[in-house]
């Protein structure tokens, strides 16, 4: 039987369209072309890439600014270089480089309305996207032009102007002059119009007042806060989408002017809209979580707030009903709110232990996508900061631990990363039990990790071995330091970072720290690691190394007097050629310097230097020589109290001296 | 330290402390800080008999800011236990910041607390101006005493029926000076006043060793 409708025959091949576009072919034909090329690709990822391999896309650029392309086809091609540039980066970027912008921008004063309509909502498309050029507003014609955009009666037209400011406003000069210009009253203004073009209004306000007091002042004052008050209407619109930009654009307004919002009862609104917003379907339900952490982002208050709206049980009831289901960005966005809640509040953490979070997180270590590993490894680091948890042994459990373990081998970095940092604070093993850690080949790996090429993961790794070494008994302590060597350790003190020092030092200190002979490994492969700590306290690095460095001199003299020599010969080296101690000791500065901890751990070590007879006369002549006495007596009027109260025999032993 | 079971302990009361008014912080110090360990005694004797229990506290976890601190508490000779008996004790640390000398809990009375306190004679300055002001506007960040309040949360090694409470809390008094420990236990059901006396331990024949852990 004879077809007898066009609209039911097959779609034509994308070579074969592609073709048309470049045979010369005009009219009909060619609009036939561009629509059914249009029609293919709209919302069709792989069509989209098939016909940017067949570089459809200069052609159809071609086709905008072609003198010969009549208005219905330049709607057409307006119309597919925007569904390009939709979605798909690849597609951004081929309407880039084909030079669409400046043709689109030209069709703007075209005489034909629907070819306006379509270059500027082409426009806008491409200037949503990261890639596309920013746009220079201190040039006075460029703003002039904006203006001019905003002041359209074309909704399409001012949507476009404010999907510019969105995109391209960052810098403070940019915004004032924005805010010079009378854009943003522009802007309050069109809040009234259709939804796109309040959306985009609420993007672009977000844009010219974040981080900038005065711009944000501005916009508060603005009809003597009718602004305030519509963008306060606007987290109860009817629009998710809506909510959910007029949420974020409150959140920064209230970011750059604080002052505005003492009261909590704004902050407690938007938490509970912000809940309500991730059971919605889409980009909002996956973004809402990702700005309820961002409010309350280290602000104790607004932990506390959130809890008492119930935001825990919440969250751990949309991650119970949906964990199978959820799309991993939003459990993602979840997992993090969760972990803003566990950062700081103890109250936070009994709550989410309660809710038996911790179970729901372990399970999610295992999920495909890499960031929602990292956002649970975040959750567990962050619970497991509870000292009153730790010293229960909840968090040093096979469970917990071995999938933490598993992850350390992991192949994104950040997954890698964020599972040391978790077991970092679960390494601090406050019960009697033996860590599992000691167990399950967790040490052999975070050793390796020691030697990583990536100081990150160098420093988290040294971290958690420092932290496992806490008060460990000798024979633990020792199997570490086996596994770990002591060349390595001599490396890691003398590592680039300074902050892998600091922990490689911390973590010297916590093995000779405690009961049994510690100092065999110490004193072996030629005092490597004594020499080591002592190139680095003379070449006074950072002031966290320096800390740690000395507390690991005093740990070390605090043994017998044979180890207190060899400290001394740290910190007052014996000058090779008059065969006399320095008197420029770093000891001195460490002194007097404003840091208080390194005053502290370098009077520590001096405390143990001459406990408990601190009338050994070698030692202490040797003090005295390098000033160190002289230095001590000064410090009777130190600020500190911890530094002025002398603990023991120190101070008699100095005001005799 | 755990003691004997005389009656059923009230429930606690909620805290009604005022931490309004923000103060400095107290001195931290650093004899007392996580690891360190104390030995001594607590004195428990009735008017039946004089006795004396030993034993060894160990600091785990101390946030100076925060105002609080954590330990264990070993009891070493208790009569009716066949092992020490080990507790886990959480601290408040009066800052005027995050707790005053009022414990506004644990069955405890403004009377009570002022009773307590005044058993170290460190307290005794400052009385006048807690009697005028509860305390508010002390500065004890420059105060070479640190008082505390401690109170044992759970049994670490036995069972919560093993015929000993945990009902009460200490009074503690730390020098930052000498690193020693004074305390009085307190609990209404419980013989009055039992003196904790403690001192800092030093686990090297040279001297005093540190270790430290850095939760992130």
């Amino acid at each position: 039987m004879p077809a007898t409708a066009a609209a039911e025959a097959p779609p034509s091949a994308p070579e074969k369209l592609a073709a048309r576009l470049s045979s010369g072919e005009a009219g009909e034909s060619l609009l036939t072309a561009l629509r059914e090329i249009k029609n293919q690709i709209i919302g069709n990822r792989t069509k989209k890439l098939v016909y940017l391999r067949l570089h459809a896309v200069p052609r159809i650029v071609a086709l905008l600014s072609a003198p010969s392309s009549p208005p219905p086809v330049i709607v057409q091609a307006a119309a597919a270089v925007g569904s390009f540039a939709c979605g798909v980066e690849e597609g951004v970027r081929a309407v880039l480089d084909a030079g669409a912008v400046p043709h689109l921008t030209m069709l703007l004063s075209h005489p034909d309305a629907k070819v306006i309509d379509s270059a500027a909502r082409t426009l806008r498309i491409i200037f949503q996207s990261k890639m596309a050029p920013k746009y220079d507003f201190l040039l006075e014609e460029n703003k002039a032009f904006l203006l001019s955009l905003l002041n359209s009666t074309n909704e399409n037209i001012t949507e476009f102007a404010a999907s510019i400011i969105a995109h391209s406003c960052e810098k403070p000069t940019e915004q004032t002059s924005l805010c010079d210009a009378g854009v943003m009253q522009k802007l309050v203004y069109l809040l009234g119009g259709s939804t796109n073009q309040r959306d985009t209004c609420l993007d672009a306000i977000s844009a010219i007042v974040r981080t900038n007091s005065d711009a944000a002042a501005k916009f508060i004052s603005i009809g003597n806060g009718k602004a305030f008050n519509s963008l306060m209407g606007l987290i109860q619109d009817r629009y998710p989408r809506t909510r959910l930009l007029a949420c974020v654009c409150l959140i920064t307004v209230e970011r750059a002017f604080p002052v505005y919002f003492q009261e909590m009862q704004i902050k407690s609104k938007l938490i509970v809209i912000l809940l309500d917003l991730i059971e919605e379907a889409g980009r909002v339900g996956d973004d809402a979580p990702f700005v309820l952490k961002g409010l309350i982002e280290e602000s104790e208050e607004l932990h506390r707030q959130a809890l008492s709206v119930t935001a825990a049980e919440r969250l751990c009831g949309y991650m119970r009903k949906g964990k199978a289901v959820l799309e991993a960005r939003r459990l993602e966005g979840i997992l993090l709110v969760l972990g803003e809640l566990s950062s700081k509040l103890e109250q936070s953490r009994a709550k989410l232990i309660e809710l038996q979070v911790p179970t729901l997180v372990i399970d999610l270590l295992k999920h495909d996508c890499a960031q929602v590993r990292t956002a649970a490894c975040c959750v567990i680091k962050n619970i497991s900061r509870s000292l009153k948890n730790l010293c229960a042994g909840r968090f040093g459990t096979e469970s917990t631990v071995m999938p933490l373990v598993q992850l350390l081998c992991d192949s994104s970095t950040s997954v890698q990363t964020s599972a040391l940092d978790a077991i970092c604070n679960v390494a601090v093993n406050l019960t009697t039990k033996k860590s599992v850690l000691l167990q399950c080949g967790g040490v052999s790996t975070l050793s390796q990790l020691a030697r990583s090429m990536h100081s990150e993961v160098r420093l988290k790794s040294v971290r958690a071995l420092r932290n496992l070494m806490f008060l460990l008994d000798r024979k633990d302590k020792d199997f570490i330091f086996t596994e770990l060597t002591a060349s390595t350790l001599t490396t890691l003190i003398s590592d680039p970072d300074p902050l892998v020092q600091e922990q490689a030092l911390a973590l010297a200190g916590n093995f000779v720290d405690g009961c049994g002979d510690s100092t065999k490994y110490i004193f072996s492969e030629d005092i490597s690691i004594l020499n080591a700590v002592s190139r680095q306290l003379k070449s006074a690095g950072s002031p966290g190394m320096c800390i740690q460095g000395m507390s690991f001199l005093a740990n070390i003299a605090a043994e017998n007097d044979l180890h207190k020599d060899a400290v001394m010969d740290c910190i007052l080296p014996v000058s090779p050629d008059l065969n006399i101690s320095t008197p420029n000791s770093f000891l001195v500065n460490f002194l007097q310097s404003k840091e208080r901890l390194l005053r502290l751990s370098s009077l520590w070590c001096l405390v143990n230097l001459v406990y408990p007879n601190h009338k050994n006369s070698l030692r202490v002549s040797a003090l005295h020589s390098a000033g160190i006495i002289s230095q001590l007596k000064t410090m009777v009027n130190d600020p500190c109290l911890d530094c002025k109260v002398d603990p023991f025999p120190l101070k008699e032993f100095t005001l005799r001296s | 330290m755990p003691v004997r079971v005389v009656e059923t302990s009230s429930p606690s009361h909620s805290s009604g402390q005022d931490l309004s008014s923000a103060q400095p912080s107290p001195p931290s110090c650093s004899l007392l800080c996580a690891g360190r360990s104390f030995c001594g005694t607590q004195n428990v004797s009735s008017l039946q008999k004089d006795e004396a229990w030993k034993v060894n506290v160990r600091i785990q976890g101390c946030d100076i800011e925060h105002g609080f601190l954590c330990g264990t508490m070993e009891a070493l000779n208790v009569p009716l236990a066949d092992t020490p008996v080990v507790t886990f004790w959480e601290g408040e640390i009066v800052d005027a910041k995050n707790h005053t000398f009022f414990t506004g809990k644990w069955e405890a009375t403004p009377e009570d607390d002022i009773r307590h306190w005044s058993k170290f004679p460190s307290f005794t300055p400052l009385l006048s101006q807690i009697e005028e002001d509860g305390g508010k506007s002390l500065d004890l960040s420059n105060y070479p005493y640190i008082f505390m309040r401690w109170k044992e949360q759970y049994f670490v090694n036995v069972g919560a029926d093993c015929g000993l409470t945990i009902a009460g809390f200490y009074y503690v008094c730390f020098s930052c000076t000498d690193g020693s420990i004074s305390g009085f236990y307190y609990d209404p059901n419980s013989s009055p006043f039992q003196k904790l006396e403690l001192k800092c331990m030093n686990e090297k024949p040279g001297g005093f060793s540190f270790s430290s852990y850095e939760l992130v």
